[in-house]
Order: structure tokens, then sequence, then C-alpha cells
């Protein structure tokens, strides 16, 4: 009795605590939010008061001063394609990695593991880019994420697939199926939940990111959601209350991604990165 | 049997071969040539100049300034990613009744992108914003600070909202590392009399040994790595007070010295490798003896 009640007592103080702490990340999302819907002169104050009157506007004027459809749809076409090559590569070839146990490909994973660890060399893939011909382009910048984020893949991917039993290949082969055939009519089906992982990951991951446009998308026309804010904060840097709704605004898709994904990003990273 | 094995050709490799080698492979081999070269912007013709880039890097102050802010901001966040993540795993690992909800607000800033946090911070953080304005309130006056525009701690402010950003992340890895230890040895230590203490150092540690590598890797590779947050909150500043080797490589890119900018990408480029192979290796030993 007494030892159950000192475990509940303590419970008390470890949650109070906890609640205290998580005000020091909750207060600065909620200035965010509530000063999107202020006046600039009110949002000023950068603090928790609520907005006199909401100003629902903000969103309007920052969608049409800001030029946001067209960096909106760059952003979902950049992160939707380069998503989709990552995973029908990575799970193709993280597949082969993991059944085939030869020296040989031993080798080509640890190839594409080192891409966990090196940092990009971003001035020669400028090179390489332009002497391909596509330097600025979207193409360019959709093929580079795809390859930034195969390493990460590969390493999820052949993680998961050790563990699905070689046997269900085998009979496959013996019905005198190719290996593409076992490949997308067994495994595909049998991976779902870490192409939901990778998928979220990848398309977070992309979705956010500013280092790759700022080096390779060197017109306008072609920039990303982030990247267009940036350019915005610059030039409304008095306007905090239309650079908060900006804000917002970049962070609702990745927002709404994870809501309907969240249970996926921990259970993948447990198959993965944890028990890997 | 072994006939079966052969089956699975080395074609369905191919795909992610070819884009991960042009696209990220070749640019790095590459890089390590043209750091010995004086490759620049306006000059057609390249020389091979051996270490020369090297020297210029260790011999210009700000070069070296960027190097110790990168070892300084990788050292804080990944003490204070991991030793927060870890702590908040812990507490939310027990039967609290609001632990889901906890979860989910210190994972949430680690899904929005470093751009969008290091603008909201920004006027946070100014001499006159919100924070100074909370430490007052509460009678801390003397901890009230340029926090951006002073030189000698800008570069660890910087860290502090990356250790605010992303520790939540660190949690989600450690919960998750957390509920694959198995409650029996617990209950068997709990039988013996062992303290809470004597159980967290004795098999939750050990066993949660997995979740630490991972972590470790994720955030010293990303803290060596670091560029958006700078780039964003200071843009290097004031003066070069923040200089960090991402923003740097930028620099030397924009001025056209490509060949010094690529050799500071390699040089990057070993010190990463050198921390995390060790690492790696004692990472697959783990797996071997499990």
């Amino acid at each position: 009795m007494g030892y159950t009640r000192k475990l509940a007592i303590r419970n008390y103080i470890v949650e109070g605590f906890l609640i205290l702490a998580s005000l020091i990340v909750l207060l600065p999302l909620v200035i965010l939010i509530l000063g999107s819907f202020k006046t600039s002169a009110e949002v000023l104050s950068f603090s928790l008061h609520l907005p006199d009157t909401w100003q629902f506007s903000n969103y309007v004027r920052v969608f049409q001063e800001g030029g946001l459809s067209r960096a909106f749809l760059n952003s979902i076409w950049i992160t939707g394609i380069s998503s989709i090559i990552n995973i029908v590569a990575s799970s193709a070839a993280a597949f082969i990695l993991a059944r085939r146990e030869t020296k040989l490909s031993g080798t080509l994973y640890m190839y594409f593991f080192m891409g966990l660890i090196a940092p990009m060399s971003i001035i020669t893939t400028i090179r390489v880019v332009q002497g391909l011909g596509f330097y600025g382009s979207i193409t360019s910048v959709i093929l580079i994420y795809a390859a930034l984020n195969t390493a990460f893949s590969v390493f999820l991917y052949s993680g998961f697939i050790k563990t699905i039993p070689r046997a269900l290949d085998e009979v496959a082969f013996l019905e005198g199926a190719s290996v593409f055939g076992v490949f997308f009519r067994i495994v595909t089906p049998l991976i779902l939940p870490v192409n939901a992982t990778v998928a979220i990951m990848v398309f977070m991951s992309v979705w956010n990111d500013i280092t790759i446009p700022v080096y390779f998308l060197t017109d306008s026309s072609t920039w990303t959601m982030p990247l267009s804010i940036y350019n915005f904060y610059g030039k409304y840097s008095r306007d905090w209350n239309l650079i908060f709704a900006n804000l917002v605004l970049t962070s609702l898709p990745v927002f709404i991604l994870y809501l309907f994904g969240q249970k996926y990003i921990v259970s993948g990273l447990t198959a993965g990165a944890v028990k890997g | 049997m072994k006939r079966t094995k052969n089956l699975y050709s080395y074609y369905m490799i191919f795909p992610a071969l070819i884009i991960y080698s042009i696209f990220f492979v070749v640019p790095a081999i590459a890089g390590f040539y043209y750091s010995f070269t004086d490759w620049r912007l306006d000059r057609l013709e390249l020389t091979f100049i051996g270490w020369d880039n090297f020297k210029k890097i260790f011999s210009d102050k700000t070069l070296i300034l960027a190097l110790q802010n990168t070892a300084i901001f990788a050292i804080v966040t990944v003490v204070g990613k991991n030793v927060i993540g870890l702590l908040l795993a812990v507490g939310l690992n027990m039967r609290l009744r609001t632990k889901n909800l906890l979860r989910a607000i210190f994972y949430s800033p680690s899904i929005l992108s470093i751009l969008v946090i290091s603008i909201l911070f920004t006027p946070m953080l100014r001499t006159e914003g919100t924070i100074n304005q909370l430490l007052e309130a509460v009678g801390l006056h003397s901890l009230s600070q340029a926090w951006l525009t002073n030189p000698s701690i800008v570069i660890w402010t910087i860290a502090i909202v990356s250790i605010w950003q992303s520790a939540g992340f660190q949690m989600a890895i450690y919960l998750a590392g957390l509920q694959s230890i198995s409650q029996e040895y617990y209950e068997a230590a709990k039988i013996d009399g062992a303290s809470s203490w004597r159980s967290f150092f004795k098999i939750t540690l050990p066993l949660l040994l997995p979740a630490i590598n991972i972590n470790l890797m994720l955030t010293l590779i990303g803290g060596l790595k670091v560029f958006s947050e700078v780039y964003v909150m200071t843009g290097g500043g004031p003066g070069n007070a923040s200089q960090v080797v991402g923003t740097i490589i930028l620099r030397s890119f924009g001025e056209g010295n490509w060949g010094l900018g690529t050799a500071v990408n390699t040089l990057l480029f070993v010190v990463v490798t050198i921390i995390a192979i060790p690492l790696l290796i004692f990472m697959r030993r783990k797996e071997v003896t499990e």
C-alpha cells in the first residue's frame, strides 16, 4: 500500500513537471498562431493576448501578395515526385540487397549506407547538374532529393525486408514467377507500412528543406513554399502578422500529413532504427 | 537453394544506384579532386595547387571561427537533445493521464520546418523581445540578453533553439526503444530489491543502447551539417560571429571561390566520417552480440 502510494505521488510530481515543461514548447507555437490573426500593430507585442478582431484577411493577403499558389504547386510537385521515385527505387534496391548474401551486395549496402553519414558536396553537384543541362530546373531538385534520401530509405527497407521469410519468395519462384513479379506481388504488399513511413519522412524532410532550393532554384517561378516565405520575410519585415500567417500556411500540409500518419512514424522508427 | 539465390537479379538495384551515384557519389568524389585546385567562377583553366586551400582555411580567422562554431553547435545540441529527449521519454513512459497529449506537444516542433522555427524565434529573441520580457516577469533580470546580437553567445542561442525544436524527435526514438524493453526485467529487479536508480542504470540504459546510438548519430551528423538555422536567424552575423561551415560554403559559392568552398566541404566530409565510423562499428558489433 505504502509502496503504491509513493509511486502515485511520484507520478503526480513527474506529471506536473512535464506539464510545466510542455508550456515551453507550446507558448511560442500559440504566439505564432494567434499572431497570424492579428493586425500588424497588435502582433508586435508577440504575446498571448487574443486578437481584438480576428483578421482572417491576413491569409488571403499572404496568398495574393506572396504569390504562394505557384510556390505551393511547386512544392507539391517536387515533394510528391521525389518521394515516389525514392520509394520505388529504394525498395527495389533494398529487396535485392536484403536477399542476396554475396560480397558484392554487402559492399553495395555499405556504398548506400555512406550516404547516411557523408554530407553532400553542393558546389560539385551544381556542376554535375549544369553538365547535364538542367541547372535551376525543378527536375534537378527532384532528382537530388531522391538521391539524398536513398541512403535512409534503403536502410529502413532492407531492415524490414530481412524480417520477411524467404520461403515466400521461393515458393513463387518455383511457380515460375520472375524477380519482378515476386517483388511487386509478394514483397510490396508486405512492406506497405514501411512505404508509409518512408513516404511521410521523405515528404516532411523535402517539404521543410531550404538548403537545396537556396542553391538550385535560381528562378523565382520555381521557388518552393519555404523559399518564397523567406523572400517574403525579407520584404515584409515589419508585417509580422503576414509573416506568421505565411509560416502557418507552410506548416499546414506537413501538420495534416502528420495527423494521418503519426502511427507510421513511430512504428517505422521502431522497426527500422531501434530494432534494425 | 543456390539457384533461387541467383534469381534475385541485380538489375533491380540499378535505378536507385544510378540516381544515387550521379547526384550524390560522383559530386562527393569530384569534390575531393576540386579541393586541391584553384577552381574559380571566372577561370576556366584549373590548376592543381596541392594543400593550398586547406592551408588557407587554417590561416583565415573567419574560417577557423566557423569551424569552432560548428563544433560548439554540434556538441551543445548532441548533449542537449539527447539528455532532454531521454528525460522526456522516461517521464512519458510512466503511467500518466496526460501522457499522449504531452507526447504530441513535445513532438510537434520537429515536424515543422527549421525555417518556420527560426523566423518565429527571431523577433522573440530580440533585446525587447518575448524571451527577455518573460525573464524579467519572473525576476531574472540578470539573464536578460541580446540573444542574437551578442557575438559571444549567438551560436549558443541558435543551438538552444535547435534543441527546442528537435528534443521531441529524440524523445520519440527513446520512447520506441523503452517500449521494446520487456517489463519482466524490471519485475525481476524489483523482486531482488533493486532501487529505481539501479534498474535505470543496470537495465534501462544498457537495453536502450541501440536507440542511444541511433540518436547520437543523427544529432551529431545533423549538428555538423548545420546551415538553415544560422542562415535564417543571423546569416552568420553579427559580423562573422555565428558563421558555421554550412554558411561559409554558401559564401564561397557566392563569391565564386569554388575550389575553396569545395575544400571546406571536403573537410566537413572527413570530420563527419572520422567521428561517425567508430560509432557505426560499435553499433554493428552490438547487433551481432544481441
